[in-house]
């Protein structure tokens, strides 16, 4: 009673960690009863707890004794499985060396023990209260989409994708990817790549998808004589998220980083295919033809990204920024019932 | 926990600093308070004292009073006593002239002081010798003197002697002398 008392009488700061290839970003928020009153936002570069990262961070966490640090787990072995079931779990991944949690009785996310001990070695420093499973960005992200769409979620991240398919707010497939990690070995991605051309030759009827996307795209497909009317076409794009017509002014600016961006977009173009072919053939998940992407951009990703996945797998993709500390900082909020 | 790996570390408004200037302020408040009990301990023990040394006094008092009687008592105790051994000097005085008294002829067995008189029994050779050397004295002494005399085997008399004095003639006799 008395500890809820005081509680209410200080600002509940929200520290959020987001670890990237090679710096480290901070994102702070001050929050009272009402809401978010202040925010704060730095990058350090390294990927440990700096002593600036640890002075910026302790400047605000000093102002009150209710500081929450979260930290956004990029760890390799982590994934999510389509059921909550303590029998069933063995099926997709061996659990015994992870710890894992059910969400909303569906699905479950996991990540290794160890590695969860190194996150809580590594920020010892100012200490960590909550560790988020980038699947619980994504399912928390596009929670209008999961309830009621079947489409295959990706969360991009700087070095990291988490990828989720989902129908019908149930799991289907989830898979994290670590792109520096599978860079090195080229010999993966080479194979994925054939993989995907058998998926081709195994027969995606293109006048099964109905699906389309811009007018670049209908150009692109122009040699296709059997193409639904325009009438349609107009009605996707009715249908298109605000967020994603944002990204195609933003796309312009972002034009000049297209040729450095153009290699990871590329591979994560590679990623998501291989990834999709790895849904399509393995037995253990039930699989569903996917047609609609959406994609939670967390880097600002180029435009040919959203070109490959269009143009090579006939998908209909959809982009919404995201800003990952303050997502990471909305799920913490809910953590402690703001 | 909906979301989290991990339980969050638990928080409190009491950080290690507040907690630190809790304990000393509490150590304080606690050393006061313990003053104050200490105080108020003596305080009572104090009163509790007082209370005490006056009941002590007022019985002090009593005993004081107590013994200035017994001293007073004591004084006239050692007056009367005093007077007593005064008294007594004088009977003893007047008993050794009485013995003085008595002629070396005549033989006392037994006498007895009276509050106003006195009895003497003896021998004697014969009545002249007690009327002229003892009954003359006791006569000028005594104001009422009787004498009887039976035989004594050996031929000579036993006599009781008894001797009175009138103290109302002495004091009347006083006050004429006063006046």
């Amino acid at each position: 009673m008395l500890g809820k008392f005081f509680e209410s009488l200080y600002l509940k700061v929200f520290v959020n960690i987001v670890v990237k290839n090679s710096t480290t970003d901070v994102y702070i928020e001050l929050c009272s009863k009402k809401g978010v009153i202040d925010n704060a936002e730095d990058s350090f570069n390294t990927t440990k707890m700096s002593e600036d990262m640890l002075d910026f961070i302790t400047s605000y966490t000093r102002e009150s004794p209710f500081s929450y640090t979260s930290v956004l787990d990029t760890s390799e072995s982590q994934g999510a499985i389509p059921t909550c079931s303590k029998n069933r779990l063995s099926y997709y991944h061996d659990v015994s060396a992870s710890e894992y949690k059910c969400h909303d009785k569906k699905w479950t996310y996991y990540t290794s023990k160890s590695d969860l001990y190194d996150i809580e070695r590594r920020y010892q420093g100012s200490g960590v209260d909550f560790v988020f499973s980038p699947f619980s960005i994504l399912a928390n992200f596009f929670k209008d989409k999961v309830d009621s769409h079947h489409a295959m979620y990706i969360l991009v991240q700087e070095g990291f994708i988490s990828l989720c398919v989902f129908d019908n707010s149930e799991l289907l497939f989830a898979q994290h990817l670590d792109m520096e990690k599978i860079t090195e070995s080229d010999d993966l991605l080479m194979d994925d790549s054939d993989e995907e051309l058998d998926l081709d030759d195994d027969g995606i009827d293109l006048e099964d998808i109905d699906v389309m996307d811009a007018d670049d795209s209908l150009d692109d497909f122009s040699d296709i004589e059997d193409l639904d009317s325009l009438e349609e076409i107009d009605e996707f794009s009715d249908n298109k998220d605000v967020e994603e017509e944002f990204y195609h002014e933003e796309s312009d600016e972002m034009a000049e980083n297209e040729d450095t961006g153009f290699n990871e977009d590329y591979q994560r173009f590679s990623l998501i295919q291989s990834s999709m072919n790895h849904f399509y053939k393995d037995e253990k998940y039930e699989s569903k033809f996917i047609e609609n992407v959406y994609i939670a951009d967390g880097v600002g990703i180029s435009s040919d990204l959203k070109r490959y996945l269009e143009e090579e797998m006939f998908l209909s993709v959809y982009v919404r920024h995201l800003e990952l500390g303050a997502e990471i900082s909305e799920l913490a909020r809910s953590e402690v019932g703001l | 926990m909906k979301y989290s790996y991990i339980i969050p570390r638990k928080k409190s408004v009491f950080t290690a600093e507040i907690q630190l200037l809790l304990t000393f302020f509490s150590i304080t408040l606690g050393m006061l308070f313990i003053t104050y009990l200490f105080l108020l301990f003596k305080d009572y023990s104090f009163l509790s004292d007082m209370d005490d040394i006056e009941v002590v006094q007022s019985e002090l008092n009593i005993n004081i009073e107590d013994m200035q009687e017994q001293i007073t008592f004591i004084e006239k105790e050692n007056l009367l006593a005093q007077k007593v051994q005064t008294q007594n000097t004088v009977l003893k005085d007047s008993i050794a002239n009485l013995f003085d008294l008595v002629p070396q002829r005549i033989t006392l067995s037994e006498a007895k002081l009276l509050e106003n008189g006195l009895v003497l029994y003896g021998v004697t050779p014969n009545k002249d010798v007690y009327n002229f050397m003892l009954q003359a004295p006791l006569r000028s002494i005594f104001h009422r003197t009787y004498s009887s005399f039976h035989p004594a085997e050996n031929g000579w008399l036993r006599f009781v002697s008894t001797n009175y004095i009138d103290e109302e003639i002495n004091l009347s006799q006083e006050i004429d002398s006063e006046n």
